[in-house]
């Protein structure tokens, strides 16, 4: 039977497949496999192993202080109200702060979107030095540009918005301009027999098609905003992170654990908001 | 009064309008919190410019004897990320297999292991290492577990969405064979969602560069580098650390871009 | 011939108020070819799956080969399952897998734990899939990937797993409903052809009416999670017809194939 089927159909010969016949053994797997993944996973593992022994962490260190852990944790949950206003002022001013970051770069994005896309005014000079701009910008981290901003303006919201709206604009340009590149060519061609101008173009045909995933990126980035927002205070800035940082320094685990408490719910009430909003509409 | 003739579908301009009408409110209330001005700001533009090139520019390079502790600090920015991510990829798998109510042996507790990982993920990696760090005392070890903590959650949600999305036939049909719970993993999850999840892990590992570069700014790290120049006034040699890490983070897209297309083959 | 399947006032209600079944009773025979119709939302799938427990259900008792289905557990539960073959609308294969493995996976429930997680399957099980996958026409597929099959191949497929159990009844859940005329009229066949030569039960959900009449030797309708009918296909007047699908025989004969597209996105 074995070899019938092989002399039947000689594509089933290959070279793992007659090594297991010479075994007597029937192969079951894939004949084309991704080869990839197992050397893949290999490389991962080994690279993992290696960063771990570099890292020299006192593993043993650390477990002997895990307890402590708990002990943090029951101080974090005895809550302590008593500072309030202060958190909650400084809660709003975070928000206000994700949020405004997040208006003043979907403005900016659409603009240099536009110029980055390939498909809207077919100069490719402009669009890859655009990018590769923007691309430099996305590379380094929000807080850096943060430190940065708080260099040049002082401290202050004004520092927390630009700095934020740095990396807000490199994403959103890089996400809006794939967004205008995945409409059609077809499209764009048909309007331009019409006669229409490359920003007429622009504004009435891929802005309005590409507005749904718009959308849907600024809602993502509102959740990414407001946590890299609550993070800055911890660099410097103000708003709830320096709440946080400054508390648990203190060791004033009681408003500490009122404030992360906070930023947790606000976190999730935007998440389980985009994700309703998605749901409506998708 | 006559009736303009509409273009697009109800629901879509519903949304639009009441996105426009969002934004607008959102700007003026936040902008009169903040008392921002983007005015101001073009305003300063002049003083602002005169910093960035007297200050930062040209870019200097640290003493030739700092040099080795900068890359060193580089390196360790990687296998932090590297190791936490994995760490993280191989608990999060275990437990996403009891995250997903079509999947998990025991349904009923899918919730609160989703529950769980929503918690650890909204709160950002920089709190957990300020947490961990009061309690653990100073030092990498913090930065990789604090970076575990949320690419662990991250990860859960995504492999969870990936089981339920490509594997949730083929384990019922499993069930119906009679096969065991250990069986249905390897022999139904595990091959059809394997590439889905390296492709998350390949994100992660993304996410994680950039944010082990701050979360070194507590312990270790090119972050504590930069943010040490940056303290003692040395904005020309921050300039190059910043370079640094945008080559370092380029340079890891790229690899994990072209990973990512190996796999998805 | 002694009954393998008994339904003894079964009821299922879902916890959002849906009452799919209701005091259903029936008995199916050895090498009996049952077709259960019904409109969608009727509680077909429901009845399926209740028999082999992937829906638990909340009132009365099933009974398979004489267990009660719903008092078993763990292990107990598994060595029924393997008895009882499974086919789905949506094949339900391991696409990243080969046609092999899948058709292997058939045999999971003989296995041992270990063996099993390896897929370390023993070789009269390997011979086995190969000859069956010969008698269904796929041998030359037997190491391709199960993604790169046609619809009507991967339905193929899914029945040699179903028959690599042994079983000693088939539960086919819509089987054709997403494959084109001619692959459905294949897969049918192979169907009466399979159960017939190894005298194995089966019970097929369907939604064409004129198949049904075709293949089965009996017919249960179900209306809104009750039986309405139950007898050979010779019995099933038009009135009855009306009174399973709430329409007369020429308007379900006219829009058969408009109706599946709908069904198929009710059921995924």
């Amino acid at each position: 039977m074995n070899i019938d089927l092989t002399q039947a159909c000689p594509v089933l010969r290959n070279r793992t497949e007659e090594n297991d016949r010479e075994k007597g053994r029937i192969p079951v797997k894939c004949r084309q496999r991704n080869r990839f993944i197992p050397v893949f996973l290999i490389g991962v593992a080994v690279l993992s192993v290696l960063s771990l022994l570099y890292l020299e962490i006192d593993w043993l260190k650390m477990a002997s202080r895990v307890g402590d852990i708990g002990v943090v944790f029951w101080d974090l949950a005895h809550l302590d109200f008593s500072n309030m206003d202060l958190i909650l002022s400084s809660l709003v001013e975070t928000i206000s702060i994700a949020v405004l970051s997040l208006l003043y770069s979907l403005i900016l994005g659409i603009v240099f979107g536009m110029l980055a896309a390939r498909n809207v005014f077919r100069i490719p000079v402009l669009s890859v030095v655009t990018q590769s701009f923007f691309t430099f910008l996305r590379a380094v981290p929000t807080p850096v540009w943060v430190l940065l901003m708080l260099v040049c303006l002082g401290m202050g919201p004004e520092a927390g918005v630009a700095g934020l709206c740095v990396h807000t604009t490199a994403f959103f340009t890089k996400s809006f301009a794939q967004s205008f590149e995945s409409i059609p060519d077809e499209t764009i061609e048909a309007l331009e027999v019409t006669g229409a101008s490359r920003l007429s173009i622009f504004m009435n045909a891929v802005l309005p098609a590409a507005l749904s995933q718009i959308v849907a990126w600024a809602g993502m980035r509102l959740e990414t905003n407001f946590s890299e927002c609550a993070i800055l205070g911890m660099v410097g800035a103000g708003g709830i992170g320096y709440v946080i940082s400054n508390s648990l320094q203190g060791y004033d685990y009681g408003a500490a654990g009122v404030a992360i408490l906070l930023v947790f719910l606000v976190a999730y009430c935007i998440e389980r908001g985009f994700v309703r909003i998605k749901k409506k509409f998708s | 009064m006559t009736k303009r003739i509409p273009l697009i579908a109800r629901d879509l301009k519903q949304l639009y309008t009441g996105f426009l009408i969002a934004a607008v409110a959102l700007f003026i209330v936040c902008s009169f919190l903040t008392e921002f001005n983007v005015m101001t700001l073009i305003a300063n533009g002049d003083a602002f410019w005169e910093f960035i090139t007297q200050d930062f520019l040209p870019p200097a390079l640290p003493k030739a004897s700092r040099i080795p502790g900068v890359l060193d600090s580089v390196v360790v920015t990687l296998a932090l990320a590297m190791s936490s991510t994995t760490i993280a990829a191989i608990l999060a798998f275990f437990v996403s297999l009891f995250g997903s109510e079509k999947v998990s042996p025991f349904p009923r507790f899918a919730k609160v292991v989703r529950g769980f990982a929503t918690f650890l993920r909204n709160i950002p990696a920089l709190v957990w290492a300020f947490i961990l760090f009061s309690s653990l005392g100073i030092g990498t070890g913090v930065g990789f577990v604090a970076l575990c903590i949320t690419s662990f959650a991250f990860m859960v949600r995504a492999f969870v969405e990936t089981m339920e999305d490509v594997s949730q036939d083929c384990v019922e049909s499993l069930q119906a064979v009679g096969a065991t719970f250990p069986q249905r993993v390897s022999q139904a999850i595990l091959p059809s969602c394997l590439s889905g999840f390296l492709s998350w892990y390949l994100y992660c590992l993304e996410v994680n560069i950039r944010a082990s570069t701050i979360v070194g700014m507590v312990g270790g790290g090119v972050g504590l580098t930069l943010f040490s120049y940056i303290k003692s006034f040395r904005y020309d040699i921050a300039l190059s650390i910043i370079l640094l890490i945008a080559a370092m983070v380029i340079v890891v897209d790229q690899i994990t871009g072209k990973l990512r297309k190996e796999l998805l083959k | 011939m002694k009954p393998i399947l008994k339904f003894d006032n079964v009821s299922k209600h879902y916890p959002n108020g849906v009452h799919a079944l209701k005091d259903v009773s029936f008995e199916v025979r050895e090498g009996e070819f049952v077709s259960v119709i019904g409109p969608s939302g009727s509680g077909k799938s429901t009845l399926l799956r209740a028999i082999n427990r992937l829906i638990p259900i909340s009132g009365g008792t099933v009974w398979l080969d004489g267990q009660a289905v719903s008092a078993l557990r763990g292990r107990s539960l598994r060595q029924l399952r393997r008895r009882v073959g499974m086919i789905f609308q949506n094949y339900n294969l391991v696409y990243s897998l080969s046609v092999l493995q899948n058709v292997l996976h058939g045999r999971l429930g003989y296995m041992g734990g270990v063996k099993g997680i390896f897929g370390l399957y023993s070789e009269e099980d390997k011979q086995g899939g190969l000859d069956l996958l010969e008698e269904l026409g796929l041998a030359d597929f037997a190491y391709n990937r199960a993604s790169d099959l046609s619809g009507g191949q991967k339905q193929r497929v899914g029945i040699a797993r179903a028959i690599m159990q042994g079983p000693k009844l088939l539960l086919c859940d819509e089987p054709i409903a997403s494959l084109d005329p001619s692959s459905a009229k294949t897969i049918m066949d192979l169907l009466r052809y399979m159960t017939r030569r190894r005298n194995i039960a089966c019970i097929v959900n369907l939604h064409q009416l004129d198949v049904a009449l075709k293949y089965s030797t009996r017919i249960i309708g179900l209306s809104k999670g009750e039986i309405v009918f139950d007898g050979p296909p010779e019995q099933l007047d038009d009135a009855t017809i009306e009174r399973i699908y709430g329409t007369s025989r020429e308007n379900l004969m006219m829009g058969g194939n408009r109706d599946d597209q709908t069904d198929t996105a009710d059921c995924a």
